[in-house]
């Protein structure tokens, strides 16, 4: 049963033109990785290892954000629910449907451009012999928790969707969620060193906390460094973020199947 | 067997531009098993409300609706029904065959009897040749049949279409009316919603009006017409003396024919002269008020 919705919606997503567009931009990017790298004259591995992900990461970002905010959106827009939402599914699988299929898009997607860009850096560090060697184990997690992160992120314009009649709720709040869950490790660590700490109002304090821990915590999904430099990948820092991934993304797949399913489409 | 049951069924819109709206007070309707309903009503009357909320896109603020004794919350009750909205808009990224496929696969059809029945539905509805072109550049009215294909599709007992006749040309119309005449041969339930009188005259058992959100005549359309009758026009071929007729009006015709017309009151006082007088008659026709004049009637009743 479920089954269908999520293929209707890759159809959906693959014949989509902004997608299709998206696509080629990241594998144009891609592809002119070692023509920037060479640039840096010294560092070009580390460079095309840096450019790539940031490439890789960017557009997983748009994808995310775009097709989360637009598929409910879209569907409420075109007058498609009175269709769809009349079949005999559950809201729940409706939401579910488009979760998993914009999901399995991003991971496709992260598979093409991490083939793409292993070729470009590959190229790119014959150009100019490099000390390090290149840990491809490390490069892959660091795309993979990037797909992760955005993977989460989709679920947050869902859950955006799930209550909102418009365009703006879904865009805006999930870009500044995605501002706000990259930044709030740091901003909570800066709080609550001690120094800083004793000067803060308690209040504010405790704002902030809540607010830390309300917020996704995106920056744990952050690998990148140990791709590009020779430090270790923590397994624990690995498992917390994987399980912290999964909480989290069920919890705000409830929360969002919770609202559509007591929403009205008059 | 019930198809449809609907309990003190009310609809209170909420909203911050037209404030409060009455949708729908206090409706209760049964349709039973094999029955063509047609529920009319002007534009902003209710129809629509009580479809979505039979279907599960609105919640009612009062009372409930049960399809086939399951209630409309529940999605499994929305296995056995063919759905055709109103204004309908299918996935326009999809071509027409594709859509159908989606559709019959979201209601377990199997795969052979899906695309025979594909075939079946689109031949039915002049849409074999736009099948496999893209939504997307079909014309309103193709949209239309489009919906009545998939609502036909799974083959379902009970079939909900709000407004099925609209946005199509006169041939699609007469396409309809005999599309819900042959579901009627085969025992299928049809509700349907119209503002047009002449549909509900030309297929419909029986008719339920609904004005300002109140349900205010349910009743079968041959007893609405039978008690619309006023009077009637009789042909008659005199032998010569029509003094016996006195008091009656009548039109002479060529070829010794006289035209009368009587009220319903004095039908069997005129039809006991005929006898007396041994005349033939012609032909024996009712006057009668249309469903539209009914309707007229109670539209304008406060
Ligand atoms: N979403 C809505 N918000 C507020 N009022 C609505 C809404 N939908 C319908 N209405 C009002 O409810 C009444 C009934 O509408 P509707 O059921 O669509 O009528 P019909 O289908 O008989 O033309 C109308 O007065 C209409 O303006
Ligand atoms: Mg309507």
């Amino acid at each position: 049963m479920f089954t269908n919705l999520y293929q209707l919606n890759l159809k959906w997503i693959i014949r989509d033109r902004v997608l299709q567009a998206l696509v080629g931009v990241a594998l144009l990017l891609l592809v002119l990785v070692p023509a920037f790298s060479v640039l840096s004259m010294r560092q070009v591995q580390e460079l095309s290892i840096t450019l790539s992900l940031s490439f890789i990461s960017f557009v997983l970002a748009l994808l995310a954000i775009l097709l989360g905010a637009s598929s409910v959106w879209r569907d409420i827009e075109k007058r498609y629910t009175s269709a769809v939402l009349t079949l005999p599914y559950s809201r729940g699988s409706y939401l579910l449907g488009k979760f998993f299929a914009i999901a399995v898009c991003l991971v496709c997607s992260a598979a093409i451009f991490t083939l793409v860009a292993a070729v470009a850096i590959s190229f790119s560090s014959g150009l100019y012999q490099s000390s390090l060697p290149i840990r491809w184990l490390h490069i892959f997690t660091a795309v993979a928790f990037d797909v992760l992160k955005y993977v989460l992120l989709v679920a947050i314009a869902i859950l955006f969707s799930s209550i909102s009649t418009s365009f703006f709720l879904p865009i805006f709040g999930t870009i500044s969620l995605l501002l706000a869950g990259n930044a709030s490790q740091e901003v909570f660590e800066y709080l609550t060193k001690d120094s800083v700490g004793v000067k803060t109002a308690k209040p504010l304090l405790y704002a902030a906390k809540g607010i830390y821990y309300l917020i996704p915590n995106l920056g744990a999904f952050n690998f990148k460094v140990s791709a590009i430099y020779p430090v270790a990948l923590s397994s624990q820092g690995v498992i917390y973020t994987l399980l912290y991934f999964l909480v989290y993304t069920t919890i705000i797949l409830y929360l969002a199947v919770y609202f559509f399913s007591r929403r009205e489409f008059p | 067997m019930k198809a449809l049951e609907i309990t003190g069924l009310s609809k209170i819109y909420k909203t911050k531009k037209a404030g409060v709206v009455n949708a729908l007070s206090d409706l209760n309707l049964v349709i039973s098993s094999g029955e063509v309903f047609g529920f009319l009503g002007p534009n902003g009357a209710g129809k629509s409300t009580t479809i979505k909320a039979i279907m599960g896109l609105i919640k009612p603020s009062k009372g409930d609706a049960l399809i086939a004794g399951v209630p409309a919350s529940d999605p499994h009750s929305r296995l056995n029904i063919g759905y055709l909205p109103e204004n309908p808009s299918f996935y326009d990224f999809l071509t027409g065959r594709e859509y159908l496929y989606f559709i019959g696969t979201s209601f377990h059809m199997a795969d052979n009897l899906l695309k025979s029945r594909t075939n079946e539905v689109l031949d039915k509805m002049e849409l074999s040749l736009a099948a496999d072109r893209p939504i997307r550049g079909y014309s309103k009215g193709m949209v239309q049949r489009l919906g009545l294909a998939q609502a036909l599709l799974h083959d379902p007992e009970i079939y909900i279409l709000d407004e099925p006749m609209s946005g199509l040309d006169p041939l699609g119309r007469a396409l309809v009316k005999n599309l819900i005449k042959e579901l009627k041969a085969h025992g299928k339930t049809i509700f349907f919603s119209t503002h047009i009188t002449a549909d509900v005259e030309a297929v419909c058992d029986r008719v339920g009006i609904i004005v300002n959100g109140e349900l205010r005549a349910v009743d079968k359309v041959e007893s609405i017409l039978e008690k619309g009758i006023t009077g009637y026009n009789i042909h008659v071929r005199t032998g010569g003396d029509i003094s016996l007729f006195s008091g009656f009006d009548f039109t002479e015709r060529d070829s010794g024919i006289l035209e009368f017309y009587t009220s319903r009151a004095l039908f069997k006082q005129f039809m006991e002269i005929v006898v007396h007088a041994n005349c033939e008659v012609d032909l024996v026709e009712p006057v009668r008020k249309n469903i539209e004049s009914f309707f007229l009637e109670l539209v304008e009743k406060r």
